[in-house]
């Protein structure tokens, strides 16, 4: 699949994802008004923006989880999926995470793990195991295998979720504040998954608050600010914009400080 | 070495089972014991299957009892009304069962948490219009009496004192090796996952709605199955088997058992059954005693009697140390 995938990128050849004019309104708040972006294959594309400023609701409308776009399009693989059950978008390559860390509590590391590669890559037998332990090897997490999920710390619940994500060997890896709760060594560790798993061929969309990793493994940063695209271009670019930080790092003076740097 | 011992444990148990499965019919002879026996069996079929749409999948699957009684109504209309061979209405409940049991979850699961509860109970009330409007075929409120005794490559059940006993027996052992084979496969952890985080379960690609109308399907096979034994047996299809009462009975299994488990409602059942019956004397008190001691199992026992069986601390001890304890590294990290 991954090598399919990659001979057919060439230039101008159609994003992997394409998100065209999306929006979805609760009542009368426009949480997601008119977003668009392209992200091709083995892209970062970084996600910034204050809270409450649409950037998780994008990816529940990316992902049909747990609701559909009001408006616009969303394309992948060059398949229509804004109105595709969850499940379908999943197999068709494209994993996220959740910003609040998940899992199965109830059932074992292992478990967790085995379940994506059952339904999401339709495995079973000794090839379901392979991709099981080569997942679980991936994330550090094969010591802790037969343990109930609960047991984890967050950032070892943080890295099952990423495991059972990445054992269908997914194009596409959609991360909603991954470093949130992480302490300073985890964040390196889970910066250096990340370009990982942009190195064997997933394109990354990466929200994040902590912005020294956004800016540092981002090719581009796009800004949002009340449910809309403020701006998008390189982390140098968008750092310096006024907008940006008027709106957002403006409160920020380490994070400016950072990335002045 | 630990291993060892869980699988002589095991073996050991499935020895006991067969042994009192064996033993009992020839023990309880007396018709009312026998009568108690049956039912309470065939009460564990039912509750146990529930358990894995309930317990397992979180479903409020309020249609469960109705897959029983239908299969009873499918047994005894059948049989007395068409005149279809005593052996090939089992087959025609099991369709029967599973068709409606497929349509009305398809339906019901289009909804959310009580509304699934609302529109499953409904099938109930529809079974129950059904036999008051056709009483032609239904016979009505009185329901069927006379259907014929169960006969399979010439032998009649009834012919036999200890058939029926070990009839039951057998659709529950079937039944439990079924429902716990489903409950630890991939399916069943499907299940456990939708149940736990829906969410994150699809995002995994578990598609929804087909796994929760596939369990539904499944633990409806053995309960129609229980439900036609339980017309050939007690020779009747009454309308009874649709009362709200029998539904929160078997509910109160479930809940008392151990949701979650498949044994744990087997256990409840027999202990349930028999024990509303051995409180007979009592009359109607024995159903508030049987009341208290379900909410005082709930309030101090939220797991059901099942859960007992791990909190011995000899199997709690052994348990701990086949599952390696938080690694220090893990918890340091
Ligand atoms: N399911 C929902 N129902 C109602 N409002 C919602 C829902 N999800 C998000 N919102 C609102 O939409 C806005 C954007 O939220 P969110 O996407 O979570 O922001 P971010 O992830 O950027 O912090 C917030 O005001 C939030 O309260
Ligand atoms: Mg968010």
């Amino acid at each position: 699949m991954s090598m399919q995938g990659s001979r057919m990128q060439t230039t101008g050849s159609p994003p992997l994802l394409e998100v065209a004019s999306v929006g979805k309104s609760f009542g009368a708040l426009a949480a997601v008004a008119d977003v668009s972006f392209a992200l091709r294959e083995r892209d970062i594309l970084g996600i910034a923006g204050p809270n409450g400023a649409g950037k998780t609701t994008l990816f529940n409308l990316i992902t049909g989880t747990p609701f559909f776009p009001d408006s616009g399009r969303v394309t992948f693989r060059g398949t229509r999926i804004d109105r595709m059950a969850p499940h379908r978008i999943f197999r068709l390559g494209l994993a996220r995470t959740f910003q609040k860390e998940a899992s199965f509590a109830n059932l074992t590391v292992e478990q967790n793990v085995s379940l994506g590669a059952t339904y999401g890559a339709g495995l079973s037998g000794r090839a379901r195991e392979r991709a099981v332990d080569a997942a679980l090897e991936r994330l550090d997490l094969s010591a802790m295998r037969r343990q109930p999920a609960s047991s984890l710390t967050v950032y070892g619940t943080k890295r099952l979720m990423l495991a059972s994500a990445i054992v269908v060997g997914p194009k596409l890896l959609m991360l909603d504040e991954p470093a949130s709760g992480l302490t300073a060594s985890e964040v390196a560790d889970l910066q250096s998954l990340i370009l990982g798993f942009r190195d064997d061929g997933m394109a990354i969309l990466l929200i994040e608050h902590i912005l020294p990793l956004l800016f540092g493994i981002s090719e581009r940063v796009m800004v949002m600010d009340f449910g809309r695209k403020l701006i998008e271009g390189p982390p140098s670019e968008v750092a310096r914009d006024q907008r940006v930080i008027d709106a957002y790092l403006g409160g920020q003076s380490e994070a400016a400080h950072a990335l002045a740097g | 070495m630990k291993k060892d011992w869980t699988r002589i444990g095991r073996i050991a148990s499935i020895v006991v089972v067969l042994a009192v499965a064996a033993v009992a019919p020839l023990v309880l002879t007396g018709g009312v014991a026998q009568n108690l026996a049956v039912l309470s069996i065939l009460y564990a079929v039912v509750a146990s299957n529930w358990d894995l749409t309930l317990g397992y999948a979180g479903i409020f699957n309020f249609a469960h009892v109705a897959f029983f009684g239908i299969g009873s109504y499918v047994a005894a209309i059948a049989t007395l009304q068409f005149g279809v061979p005593v052996w090939l209405d089992l087959i025609l409940a099991v369709v029967v069962v599973v068709a409606v049991g497929g349509l009305v979850s398809a339906l019901a699961l289009r909804l959310r948490g009580i509304y699934v509860a609302l529109v499953t109970f409904a099938l109930t009330q529809l079974c129950v219009a059904l036999i008051n409007s056709a009483k032609d075929i239904t016979g009505g409120p009185v329901g069927l009496i006379g259907v014929p005794d169960l006969e399979i490559r010439g032998f009649e059940l009834g012919s036999e004192p200890h058939a029926y006993f070990y009839a039951a027996e057998v659709l529950l052992i079937l039944s439990t090796i079924a429902m716990r084979w489903l409950a630890t496969s991939h399916f069943g952890l499907s299940l456990v996952a939708l149940r736990d985080y829906e969410a994150y379960a699809v995002a995994r690609g578990i598609p929804a709605r087909r796994q929760r109308v596939l369990a539904i399907m499944a633990s409806s096979i053995p309960t129609s199955l229980a439900g036609c034994l339980y017309a050939h047996y007690l020779i009747v299809a009454s309308p009874d088997v649709f009362s709200f009462s029998l539904t929160t009975l078997l509910l109160s299994m479930v809940l008392v058992g151990g949701a979650g488990t498949i044994y744990g409602p087997i256990v409840a059942a027999i202990v349930l059954t028999v024990g509303t019956e051995g409180l007979h004397q009592l009359g109607n008190i024995r159903y508030m005693i049987v009341a208290v001691l379900i909410v005082l199992t709930l309030r101090f026992l939220p797991g059901g009697l099942w859960s007992l069986w791990t909190l011995v601390p000899a199997i709690r001890r052994r348990r701990a140390t086949r599952v390696p304890s938080p690694l220090a590294e893990e918890a340091s990290s």
